[in-house]
């Protein structure tokens, strides 16, 4: 099985790597270009640790091989924070306490991102029903969701730009 | 003692310090670690749930390319010594236990699904995978071991054939008159109520890398761990090292809930690994590997007689309790002995006058039973489950039988039956408020007007104690600390006058980064964010078995902080009244100034002190302390109780048995929280475990033994969409120490909810005659008891 | 995973091509949101994947008649978003956001999911229910199959290891008629217990004039209840009626027993939700909300 060489834009920055086909991308991110912060919780696609943005799309990048991802925009947690500020959804977040053992943020952070960027006016009830593909196991998700309220409130109602 | 001027750390919503990094995926999480030259390990397991392991052939394995290395149990045996489980200290030697000694891969017998027989080390983990279709193992499969049935049966299969039988563990325990009390009693009720298993499941695996040193014949073992030392101790004797050569790193912890507060097999085999290659190995658990193997808890299960009176107050119980232990007992804390906790903290903060019990717990062809959030949950459960059973058949308000069942403050009983004092015990008074809160008295006719609509709403309460840490015993001199003993922490000034916090602690989500230094920062006058918190790293944090478990850290971890931090402070007003020529009892210290109180420009900093400490140190007399550090060993002082009560409210839809919580309402005490913020995130997260528990989580297997929920498409976890938001009261409490008041709530939430859940499916399914004396109520199982379906 | 050799050809005859050579060694790749798992756990072993997301013309939604096509790597995103099949298929727009989260969406596609063949997933229900076909070809050419044809058991389909799935055709609903999707799973977004699309039509007199049921989970294909459809025609739209066929729908089922229920249970779920997924389609019939 021989190397493949992928090409693709992450975070802003062209990056290029090798991978043999069964690599997924979450592998990809986390070995090759050494950008651990999109974690592995289950492999198989339900937990949703390992939610990148693709193309501006919420993907789960352990259900995407590594070739397939070439030429395309992905985003992952790392591009989000501009030095030492925080994203805005990532501010928001450490105000309302969301998270505690913080293995299951990164994907929270991206899955927030693609719905509130896809629907800026959600209430609870669609934030809860869109976020129940992320696992959590620390906090009862409550804290989450107030945070993903801020968020959304910053941004409708301050010019927060998500 | 002079006070900081401004707004009081402690007790604030102070914002953590771990959040930016973490927001910002720069965790450092033990997958996230790589080193030159590093290997990958993966374990080839049993899918055969008892068997003898005839042969195994590893040879065309070992020839795949990229792959470096196959180890196998003869192996394992010729390259370590063996484990007995608990013996490091001293638990295999418990009166009626058994801990039978085997090594980190099978060697002769495979003992449940999952059971590690090969190691395949490789150049990457799905290289390593790779082999695993090379090897070729022999096993002759064996009648499988599953239920407490299976495993006490006269002609049982052995699963240690050192042994006569499958009991892991006896025990008796009388503590009272029974005799007496049950010839008194009006009535005896009995009730044998089951917890199915179930496991912690942190959204981070299990994993480590060992690191062999051949120059200096060390280890560095970086690890997911909940206590570092406790890895070094278990280790060594089975590398035939002294624990000095072991040195444990474990940096951010995605979550353990007791499940990562032992030694596991896997991490032997792979430091014996990296010392036999010399270079680090590492291994990362998948989920369906951690689902199998790394730890299930729980299934525990009593028969009880329940003496009481006509009032419904409990007089005494006889219990025949078991647990289900699964093969190999676990490192340190074997599963079985937990199965005394069922009799021994059934009482809580009720008035009962005797309890008589038998214990037995059993090896099965399951995994290892470990520690899981409150391991002791199920003696509460029994509690709780007992007093709504009573209700029941008395025809009684639940409400009032725990009115007439729990202690008064300061009336009789004073203390348990097992000696712990009553001290502080506010459960009257939460069961009160709770009531209030969710309108008890009110409800009965809100559920008959809904079951007239074809509505079948609930509502459940429970109550409980939690030794978090525990009251100090003056009558017989035990210290709040208890068994797992002191804490000590380090606490010191740096050159730039910051201030260092060095804890026995190991965070993974309770965030003591942030609550410890908020401790330091009201004492020493110094600024949240100029004091730093280290942990994880054994060459520099105080020795401890559990760093981080058993809801110790908020009495423990801040009383240490807190008194290190004053001893500290006496230190830097005493060089500073030497070089401010003032009365140490004149100064205060202000955002890491110190000054004359009332005269802000007679004043020194802590950088400036640092500095003269070291760089001019004539300038302080003899006799005067100049080491800018302190440390403090904390015993718990007068410790506590924490506690509380849980009322839940739920929706049934009785045509296909799902149950929302619309409603979830929590009254706690847990003494002064640090950090608010923290403590409703703990609750928060213990109840939605339990939520989990009742309605998604079994950890199955078919009755031959085979593993039925090994991914998380079969085991459920609760969601945005199961867990509702919580309401969290916060009572007042009963101040015991005249300095130290933080009690612990990390396992509290998971310890109650239980009861209070399933006492509400319960109370909703009343019209069904449904009587609930189990844990795990999924949508088939409600239709079951209703009898929409027929029971399997 | 297992290794594997990756195909990622841009044009369909390519990929044809690759699938003649390669018979039963080889796998189709789109939205992988199946496939990879499977690879993840070991349990499908091709040694040749081939990629058709890069080749051109597969991804569109086209409108033929009263015939609403989806290419193959038509995303099920995509589909969720288009006004031409909220428009023309309510119920497949209904289904849709049953199926997993957005970001199994945003990759998974129609065509992939149809040749998955998973009887408890929401897609081949809906197919199954508004008697779609299904266009497949091979270097021997085009077949079109019907599909109560094309779905043969679990993950079993009529497709030949040398044939790829190019396009799903699904008849356009009678926008007379009412329909319902209704699912019942574990948690939201869980693979479901039991599922069921119905559609409803009531004639002049009020009576039911045609109905259709589906069922997923309750069998090795998506099932439709023809016994119990035929038995709805010049009904009552009533409760009565729709208990009655939700009885006859699910007499002859024998659905699977697993950690999640027993087919007792599956079978009662199965009831009510056809049930509750009649009612709420003959409300809309009406005109009303449901």
């Amino acid at each position: 099985m021989t190397d493949h060489s992928i090409e693709l834009t992450v975070n802003g920055v062209a990056r290029s790597g090798a991978a043999e086909p069964r690599t997924t991308l979450a592998d990809f991110l986390r070995e090759e270009l050494t950008l651990t912060g999109t974690h592995l919780g289950c492999e198989h696609g339900v937990c949703g640790a390992c939610t990148v943005l693709v193309d501006g799309e919420p993907v789960r990048s352990c259900l995407m091989l590594a070739v397939q991802a070439r030429g395309t925009e992905v985003t992952t947690v790392e591009g989000l924070a501009d030095g030492a500020t925080l994203h805005p959804l990532q501010q928001a977040f450490m105000e309302s306490f969301a998270f505690q053992c913080g293995f299951c943020t990164p994907g929270f952070v991206m899955s927030t991102l693609a719905l509130l960027r896809d629907e800026p006016d959600a209430d609870e009830a669609r934030i809860r029903e869109e976020l129940s593909g992320n696992l959590c196991r620390c906090t009862g998700y409550q804290s989450i969701v107030e945070g993903v309220l801020l968020a959304a409130q910053r941004a409708r109602e301050e010019g927060a730009v998500l | 003692m002079s006070q900081a001027v401004g707004a009081r750390s402690v007790g604030a919503r102070v914002l953590r310090s771990e959040d930016p990094r973490i927001l910002t995926g720069r965790g450092r999480y033990i997958d996230d670690f790589t080193f030159p030259g590093m290997l990958h390990a993966a374990f080839l397991r049993s899918t055969v749930p008892h068997g003898r392991l005839l042969s195994i052939d590893v040879s065309e394995a070992r020839a795949l390319p990229g792959v470096v290395a196959v180890y196998t149990g003869e192996d394992m045996a010729r390259l370590s010594t063996i484990c007995t489980p608990g013996g490091t200290i001293g638990m295999n030697a418990m009166p009626g236990i058994k801990c039978p000694s085997f090594y980190s891969l099978c060697t002769d017998k495979v003992r449940y699904v999952g059971d590690p027989i090969a190691m395949v080390i490789a150049e990457s983990r799905a290289i390593a995978e790779d082999a695993f279709e090379l090897i070729v193992e022999d096993i002759e499969m064996l009648d499988p071991v599953v239920t407490y049935a299976d495993a006490l049966a006269a002609d049982a299969p052995l699963l240690f054939e050192e042994y006569d039988d499958n009991v892991a563990m006896t025990g008796e325990m009388t503590i009272g008159d029974i005799d007496a009390v049950f010839a008194k009693a009006d009535r005896v009720i009995n009730a044998t109520v089951n917890v199915h298993r179930h496991q912690p499941v942190p959204m981070e695996t299990r994993g480590s890398i060992a690191s062999w040193d051949a120059a200096e014949e060390k280890l560095t073992f970086y690890t997911a761990t909940q206590s570092p030392h406790m890895i070094r101790l278990l280790m060594a004797p089975q590398l035939g090292i002294g624990m000095e050569s072991i040195r444990t790193i474990s940096e951010d912890v995605g979550g353990g809930f007791g499940l990562k507060n032992g030694l596991f097999r896997e991490d032997v085999a792979l430091a014996v690994a990296s010392r036999d290659l010399g270079r680090p190995v590492k291994w990362i658990e998948d989920r369906i590997e951690h689902l199998a193997t790394g730890g299930q808890a729980r299934e525990e299960m009593a028969e009880m007689e329940i003496a009481v009176d006509a009032d419904g107050v409990l007089l005494g119980v006889r219990m025949n309790a078991r647990l289900n232990s699964g093969a190999y007992p676990w490192d340190p804390f074997p599963g079985a002995m937990m199965v005394g906790t069922l009799s021994a903290l059934f009482q809580g903060p009720t008035k009962l006058e005797a309890i008589a019990a038998t214990s037995t717990a059993v090896f099965s062809n399951k995994a290892t039973y470990v520690s899981y959030r409150g391991p002791w949950a199920t003696a509460d459960f029994l509690r709780e489950r007992v007093l709504d059973i009573v209700a029941r058949e008395l025809g009684l308000d639940p409400l009032d039988v725990r009115r007439r069942n729990y202690v008064h403050l300061g009336e009789e009983p004073l203390a348990m039956l097992t000696g712990q004092p009553f001290t502080g015990v506010t459960t009257q008074e939460s069961i009160e408020q709770a009531a209030r809160i969710v309108g008890w008295d009110d409800f009965k006719e809100i559920q008959r007007a809904a079951r007239e609509e074809g509505r079948y709403l609930g509502l459940g309460m429970a109550s409980y104690l939690e030794a978090a840490p525990g009251p100090k015993n003056h009558a017989t001199g035990q210290s709040a600390a208890g068994m797992l003993g002191n804490e000590t922490s380090h606490v010191s000034v740096e050159p730039d006058g910051s201030i260092t916090i060095i804890t026995q602690q190991h965070p993974h989500g309770q965030s003591h980064q942030t609550t410890l230094a908020q401790v330091a920062s009201d004492e020493l006058g110094v600024p949240f964010d100029r004091i730093t918190v280290k942990y994880g790293d054994t060459d520099i944090t105080p020795f401890a078995l559990v760093s981080t478990g058993g809801s110790r850290a908020a009495t423990m971890a801040n009383g240490s902080v807190l008194h290190a931090s004053r001893t500290l402070r006496e230190k830097i007003l005493a060089i500073a009244s030497e070089l401010l020529e003032a009365d140490p009892r004149d100064l205060e210290i202000t955002d890491s100034t110190v000054n004359v109180v009332g005269t802000p420009s007679i004043s020194v900093s802590l950088a400036e002190i640092a500095r003269v400490v070291a760089e001019e140190p004539d300038r302080i007399p003899e006799g005067v302390d100049r080491e800018l550090t302190a440390s403090h060993e904390y015993d718990g002082g007068e410790g506590g109780w924490s506690g509380g009560t849980h009322c839940c409210f739920v929706e049934i839809d009785v045509e296909t048995g799902m149950v929302e919580i619309p409603r979830y309402v929590v009254v706690e005490d847990c003494g002064l929280p640090v950090n608010p913020a923290i403590v409703e995130g703990q609750v928060r997260g213990g109840v939605a475990q339990a939520i989990g528990a009742v309605l998604l989580e079994s950890s199955a297997y078919s009755d031959e033994g085979q593993f039925l929920a090994s991914t998380f498409m079969d085991y459920l976890l609760p969601t945005t969409t199961t867990v509702p938001n919580f309401e969290i009261h916060h009572l007042e409490s009963v101040l015991t120490d005249p300095d130290v008041n933080f009690r612990g709530v990390g396992e509290g939430g998971m310890i109650v909810a239980p009861a209070a859940i399933v006492s509400a499916i319960e109370n909703a399914l009343e019209p069904f005659g449904v009587k609930v004396r189990e844990q795990h109520l999924p949508p088939a199982r409600i239709l079951e008891l209703i009898g929409a379906i027929p029971t399997e | 995973m297992p290794r594997f050799d990756y195909n990622a050809p841009s044009t369909l005859d390519e990929v044809l091509a690759l699938l003649t050579e390669h018979g039963d060694e080889g796998k189709v790749l789109a939205g992988g949101q199946s496939l990879i798992p499977l690879l993840s756990m070991r349990l499908a072993r091709p040694t040749q994947v081939v990629d058709i997301n890069g080749v051109a013309g597969l991804d569109s939604i086209g409108v033929e008649g009263d015939t609403i096509t989806f290419g193959a790597t038509v995303r099920e995103r995509q589909a969720e978003r288009s006004a031409v099949v909220a428009d023309r298929l309510p119920l497949l727009a209904e289904a849709l956001p049953y199926i997993g989260h957005a970001a199994i969406r945003t990759r998974g596609t129609i065509g992939g999911t149809v040749a998955h063949s998973d009887a408890s997933a929401e897609i081949p229900c809906v197919v199954a229910a508004l008697d779609g076909e299904v266009l497949v070809r091979s270097t021997r050419g085009d077949r079109v199959i019907a599909a109560t044809d094309f779905f043969q058991g679990h993950f079993t389909t009529a497709m030949d290891d040398d044939e790829c799935l190019i396009e799903v055709r699904v008849p356009a609903q009678d926008p007379a008629a009412g329909c319902a999707f209704r699912e019942v799973a574990r948690r939201h977004g869980d693979f479901a217990l039991v599922g069921v699309a119905t559609t409803l039509t009531l004639g002049g007199d009020g009576r039911i004039a045609e109905s259709r049921i589906a069922l997923m989970g309750m069998a090795d294909v998506p099932y439709r209840a023809r016994a119990a459809e035929a038995a709805l025609v010049g009904a009552e739209p009533t409760l009565d009626t729709f208990t009655a066929a939700a009885e006859t729908a699910v007499a002859d089922l024998s659905p699977a027993s697993d950690v999640h229920g027993s087919a007792a249970y599956r079978s009662q779920l199965a009831r009510v939700t056809v049930r509750r997924a009649l009612t709420a389609a003959g409300a809309r019939a009406h005109g009303e909300s449901a």
